[in-house]
């Protein structure tokens, strides 16, 4: 399931630098930076190299790189949108980036979801919380080529009505008669005016309860989300080569030098993120 | 007829050498340690150790350098690479293990993405190698599949002739050949038969090793925290590895001007693989030993055919609590039986 493109680049280690066009608050704490590269050869290796799932290294000189998805699809190559958690010296510095400031972007590298093999089959995304970025990227991919893919079924839950991201989306989602969304966030995280469901992504997706026929699920959220996720899946009847998701680990080169992401003898960073559930299940749990 | 160099004429290969443009490094001892150093003159060459202190991992992939220096202005943000400078070097006086180790560590620097920091020193660098007629009880490159005359990474070889008086020499690459035609007058022509090779025993069955390894059940086996209970993860034997290769980046500098630098890490560290979250995968010393024998014995040579260690025998050698890989593959052999 490798897919990797060596880059024309003289140093892998140099950074491109992008402009930030647009930055959105998502949730506390939860901030998306729209980007473009000031140079057009970085631009155009990016648009040759960018399928959805793929990752990269986003960056500040002076704090570091910090790894994250792309979360614009690889039907929108025009910028490049991430969305992150402050939580580190890295993500707090590009958390205080304004529109018009630099920052440094490394990729994309890593593997990607294989969706011209979902052609014709019917689409189930499920993520949790700040997961929703990477599961996003790959709905915008599918979303945008709509006649290619049969019924579209996105369960998203937060721990708060607050929690969720992209609630702009979310609402356009909502409104479209070609998806079916379903929208949970975890008991007492509810406003007073939630009318959506309320209760973890598992059972939510038991009640829902999407046909497994002729579908393929992405599946992306927190370890213990995706653990009782999956036995969920299994429920319903899903094949565990048909559920995919994306795994991560701290990183610092990306492109499988400095040793750090692998779990068991895989790298995330050379032969993922992206992984089938299957994959995932042969990896020792013990490293993960 | 075999092509001799006698020790009382290193000093004009050197002479020669520096005169074509060759940067000569080798063994010496400075500031204490045994270490790889440019060298003027034959006699500040240590050639008589077992095995320098160092390896020649220095040569190639520095325990700290610069990548770029950046300067940020209000509209861009100026990068200035600091690739390392297109300068022919020999080191004389490699050892097998410390040669070996750096071919060891080539596909690894070239899995799809080169590093040219690593790539650049490699390729203008000629790595003349002396084989062992010696070893001390910690050397196990037999138990690696190589030899005290191993010609993995080299460019030449040269075994000792008996009395110290200098060494047969073997041409091993286009690159050697190049170096030694520099020399070519300098060089003998007789028939010599050059010492024997030290004799390393076999201290463990790396196959059976691998086997013990690749069994999945073995992961979660007591006997890693039993191995590693008195690992203090102190990473010496991580930075003393001629093969290990982990790194960091860090930012040296302010906000404006600074340095990015490539760093030697180790995963021997709690932190080198924590997350921002405070999530661990490999969260305790055992797990993080077992990550260190796991990827230099099963997951490196599953990937690029080779063993990711060269038996140089340093991370015993040197362990402030007497561990190392020789006695964890010694107890997994047991255990394998």
């Amino acid at each position: 399931m490798t897919d990797n493109t060596q880059n024309g680049q003289e140093n892998i280690y140099r950074p491109a630098i992008m402009n930030v066009v647009g930055k959105r608050d998502e949730a506390p704490g939860v901030k998306t930076l729209r980007l473009e590269f000031q140079d057009p050869v970085e631009h155009e290796r990016f648009r040759q190299t960018y399928r959805t799932g793929m990752f990269g290294l986003y960056g500040i000189f002076g704090e570091g790189e910090s790894t994250f998805c792309v979360a614009s699809p690889e039907t929108r190559k025009e910028y490049i949108e991430c969305t992150f958690r402050q939580s580190g010296r890295v993500t707090s510095s590009l958390a205080s980036a304004e529109v018009g400031d630099l920052v440094t972007y490394r990729g994309p590298y890593g593997n990607r979801f294989p969706i011209e093999e979902f052609y014709g089959k019917n689409l189930l995304f499920i993520a949790g919380g700040i997961a929703l970025p990477p599961t996003r990227s790959v709905i915008w991919s599918c979303l945008d080529q709509r006649d290619k893919f049969g019924r579209v079924t996105i369960v998203y839950g937060a721990r708060t009505v607050a929690d969720l991201v992209y609630k702009h989306e979310l609402e356009e989602w909502q409104n479209r008669s070609d998806i079916e969304l379903v929208l949970t966030v975890d008991p007492g995280g509810e406003s007073a005016d939630w009318q959506h469901r309320v209760g973890f992504v598992p059972s939510v997706l038991e009640e829902a309860a999407p046909s497994p026929e002729n579908c393929v699920a992405v599946l992306c959220g927190p370890p213990v989300m995706i653990k009782f996720t999956l036995i969920s899946l299994g429920k319903l009847g899903f094949n565990e080569e048909h559920v995919y998701t994306t795994l991560e680990n701290r990183m610092k080169c990306g492109v499988g030098k400095c040793g750090r992401c692998n779990v068991g003898s895989v790298y995330i960073c050379k032969e993922g993120p992206v992984f089938t559930a299957a994959e995932v299940a042969r990896m020792p749990a013990g490293d993960l | 007829m075999t092509k001799i160099l006698l020790r009382d004429r290193l000093d004009d290969c050197i002479t020669r050498w520096h005169a074509a443009g060759f940067e000569v490094i080798g063994p010496v001892s400075k500031n204490n340690i045994s270490q790889f150093a440019a060298i003027e003159k034959a006699d500040e060459l240590d050639l008589g150790a077992i095995l320098p202190g160092r390896t020649l991992k220095d040569l190639f992939f520095p325990q700290t350098e610069p990548m770029f220096r950046y300067r940020i202005g209000k509209q861009q943000i100026d990068t200035e690479e600091y690739l390392p400078p297109e300068r022919q070097r020999i080191v004389f006086g490699a050892r097998p293990c410390d040669a070996s180790a750096m071919a060891i560590d080539d596909p690894l620097f070239g899995w799809d993405y080169k590093d040219s920091y690593w790539f650049r020193r490699r390729n203008e660098t000629v790595i003349v190698t002396i084989a062992c007629t010696a070893a001390d009880e910690f050397c196990m490159c037999t138990s690696l599949k190589l030899a005290p005359d191993s010609t993995l990474g080299s460019d030449i070889l040269l075994r000792p002739l008996e009395g110290n008086r200098g060494w047969l020499v073997e041409e091993l690459s286009q690159r050697g050949s190049e170096a030694l035609s520099r020399i070519e007058a300098l060089l003998e022509k007789e028939a010599a038969k050059p010492l024997p090779p030290a004799d390393v025993p076999v201290k463990f069955d790396l196959e059976a090793c691998r086997e013990w390894l690749q069994n999945p059940e073995n992961f979660e086996s007591h006997f890693w925290k039993e191995i590693s209970m008195r690992c203090i993860g102190c990473g010496t034997c991580t930075f003393l590895c001629p093969t290990c290769h982990c790194f960091d980046f860090q930012d040296e500098g302010d906000t404006y001007t600074g340095i990015r630098r490539k760093n030697w890490d180790s995963c021997s560290f709690a932190l080198f693989t924590m997350h921002t979250s405070g999530h661990n995968p490999r969260s305790t010393q055992s797990a993080r030993w077992r990550q260190r024998i796991m990827h230099k014995f099963n997951y490196f040579p599953g990937k690029f055919s080779l063993n990711s260690c060269s038996g140089c025998g340093r991370c015993t050698r040197e362990c402030p609590v007497d561990m190392g890989i020789t006695e964890t593959l010694q107890e997994i052999t047991k255990l394998s039986k």
